[in-house]
């Protein structure tokens, strides 16, 4: 599987940022970025992204862009209820990771889903 | 065994990964281009690549095949570019691309031409830019879609001639653009839609069969619109699980609202004007966990709940709803919270089938007397309160099951006494506001009381010991309405309001201290 390694500066130096912190990296976001923040070691840093990282999904509104964990069998989905893309041992079938599959479908290891 | 099986992974005879010196690279094949400050798709990358990083960069044009040497590509990032111009050609070659994103940039149409031939494409992104036009063959040929995003746009309709030929899409977005109306059919041949979000809209108006054709939608997200009637169009989605239509101007919820959407378990419906609910609204919803009815003020009958009987929260506040149906806990056996504060309810039946009952407000009603078996066998019940009612009866009994309550809040009633049998647990209980209540209260039953209020100063005596104020003979007093315990564990109360002092000592003088 693919996995995020596109590393975002901390600290102030991102696009993103709008205020921020040398300590606490972004404090906010400017409009229509994601605000997420990401832990290194004991201290939480303020990241401002285009899409939140792996795991997480994005919520839009009005004020502000905010990242949420996905359920803990999703590597990726699309919001609360919907994966897209599921942990080893899961198997994606209409936004769902299960560990079987409905009548019909086989488990494919490779994409991890019903197929 | 994934790696293996696509040329250029780990161990297939590159020692280092092929990359750009403006990147960096791991030996699976992906790409990290990202913050860069290109403006340009760099050289020198591998061929094998299978995910490459573009985003926050200041690529704001895509050339015709700037991509043609990444057969095996199967992730795009391009957000945060301020791409304006993406060439009819520039995608050309991306047989095996899977996810495309384009987010954050300044397109003002989809890039319908750049699109075509994108045959394995399944999430594709375009939200936050400032499209305003979606042409009717964008995503025709794009039929591995399951994921798409087109919230954060300009959109002032729904998009319908250019998802007709959606079959397998799953999710959609189309929250935050400017859409008025919803038409009949609009999504009609979306027949594998699962989520659909059309949240911070300007939707006034739906057709009563928008929503036709969508037989697999679980989640439909309408909060922050201008609907002002309700959304009958869910009659058309038998799968709906979520349902959210919060912060609209809906003025009430019709008989048999969700009928037909057996599946529901949450609905998402406060801030909204709501002045009626139909009684039958919320029937045979047996999925549903929680249920939140705020401010319908004209709403005057309790909801019929049969067989919603796994609800587990139930709030129902500010209706002119006078009784509650004595036999509702035949149904709501599971319920952990029940807040029916700030209705007219005069008599309250007895609660003991919803065994699991933690927390109870009954707070401004017109409540009078308490019954033996009102709360009997609440074992679990933590929280209660009764507080601005008219209550100047409690049996005696009416606590002896309640041995878990630890805050009971009486105040503002028109009590004399309360009973304390079985309120062995309670921390916090509060009477203020009953000025009948003049009678010295005994900590006896109350070991574990740390916070008090109280109608009259004096009564704090019984509970912080007043030793400036109480003579001997007081003091003995204290101790046998202590219970003759040692008076330093009672004065263990951390707070009793109102505290006696100078002005208002414990003595009770003829029966008005106020004289002072």
């Amino acid at each position: 599987p693919h996995k995020q390694i596109s590393g975002v500066s901390s600290g102030c130096q991102q696009g993103g940022c709008l205020t921020c912190s040398d300590y606490n990296g972004c404090l906010s976001c400017k409009p229509r970025f994601f605000m997420h923040l990401e832990r290194i070691g004991m201290k939480q840093i303020g990241v401002c992204m285009t899409s939140c990282p792996p795991g997480f999904y994005g919520t839009r509104s009005p004020e502000r862009n905010t990242c949420t964990k996905c359920r803990s069998e999703c590597d990726s989905c699309f919001n609360k209820n919907f994966c897209t893309r599921c942990r080893a041992g899961f198997y994606l079938h209409l936004g769902k990771c299960q560990e079987s599959c409905p009548e019909g479908l086989v488990r494919s290891d490779t994409q991890r889903e019903c197929v | 065994l994934w790696c293996l099986l696509r040329p250029g992974a780990a161990g297939q005879g590159q020692s280092a990964a092929v990359c750009s010196p403006s990147c960096s690279c791991d030996e699976d094949g992906g790409a990290d281009c990202s913050g860069r400050g290109l403006t340009a798709v760099p050289a020198g990358l591998s061929t094998f690549t299978y995910y490459l990083d573009l985003s926050m960069n200041n690529i704001t044009e895509l050339p015709a095949y700037v991509f043609k040497n990444f057969p095996y590509l199967e992730e795009l990032r391009l957000a945060g570019n301020d791409l304006s111009f993406i060439h009819p050609e520039a995608l050309s070659g991306l047989h095996q691309l899977k996810v495309l994103m384009l987010q954050n940039n300044q397109l003002k149409t989809v890039p319908s031409a750049a699109l075509k031939n994108l045959h394995s494409l399944q999430s594709l992104r375009l939200d936050a830019n400032h499209i305003t036009a979606v042409p009717d063959d964008s995503f025709e040929d794009l039929q591995q879609l399951r994921h798409l995003w087109l919230d954060d746009n300009n959109l002032t309709e729904v998009p319908i001639s250019s998802l007709r030929h959606q079959a397998n899409l799953q999710a959609l977005t189309l929250a935050l653009n400017r859409i008025l109306y919803i038409p009949d059919n609009a999504f009609a041949n979306l027949t594998s839609l699962v989520v659909l979000h059309l949240h911070n809209n300007r939707i006034k108006e739906i057709g009563d069969n928008c929503f036709a054709g969508l037989v697999n939608l679980e989640t439909l997200d309408l909060n922050f619109n201008n609907l002002m009637v309700f959304p009958r169009a869910i009659e058309a989605l038998p799968k709906l699980k979520e349902l959210g239509f919060h912060s609209n101007d809906i003025g009430s919820i019709p008989e048999g609202a969700f009928h037909n959407n057996p599946l529901l378990r949450t609905i998402h419906l406060y801030d909204n004007p709501l002045s009626f609910v139909g009684a039958s609204a919320f029937q045979n919803l047996s999925d549903l966990h929680s249920l939140m009815l705020r401010g319908a003020s004209m709403m005057q009958d309790f909801p019929i709940l049969t067989w919603t009987n796994n609800l587990e929260s139930l709030t129902l506040s500010g209706t002119k709803i006078s009784s509650i149906p004595s036999d509702l806990c035949e149904d709501l056996k599971l319920l952990r919270t029940l807040d029916l504060s700030y209705n007219q309810i005069e008599l309250l039946p007895s609660f003991h089938g919803c065994m699991r009952l933690q927390e109870i407000s009954f707070q401004h009603n017109r409540i009078q007397q308490i019954d033996r078996d009102t709360f009997h066998g609440l074992s679990a019940l933590r929280l209660l309160d009764l507080s601005r009612n008219e209550v100047r009866l409690i049996h005696r009994d009416a606590f002896l099951s309640l041995t878990a309550l630890t805050n009971l809040d009486l105040s503002l009633n028109s009590l004399t006494v309360i009973p304390t049998s079985g309120l062995g647990s309670l921390s916090q209980l509060k009477l203020s506001g009953n000025p009948q209540m003049k009678n010295v209260l005994t900590a006896k039953n109350l070991p574990k009381l740390r916070s008090i209020s109280v109608p009259y100063a004096y009564q704090c005596c019984a509970f912080v010991g007043c030793d400036s104020a109480t003579s001997p003979s007081e003091e003995h007093d204290l101790k046998k309405s202590a219970g003759g315990e040692d008076v330093d564990r009672v004065s263990m109360i951390m707070h009793c309001s109102p505290s006696p002092g100078a002005f208002k000592p414990c003595e009770h003088l003829l029966g008005n201290w106020m004289i002072r």
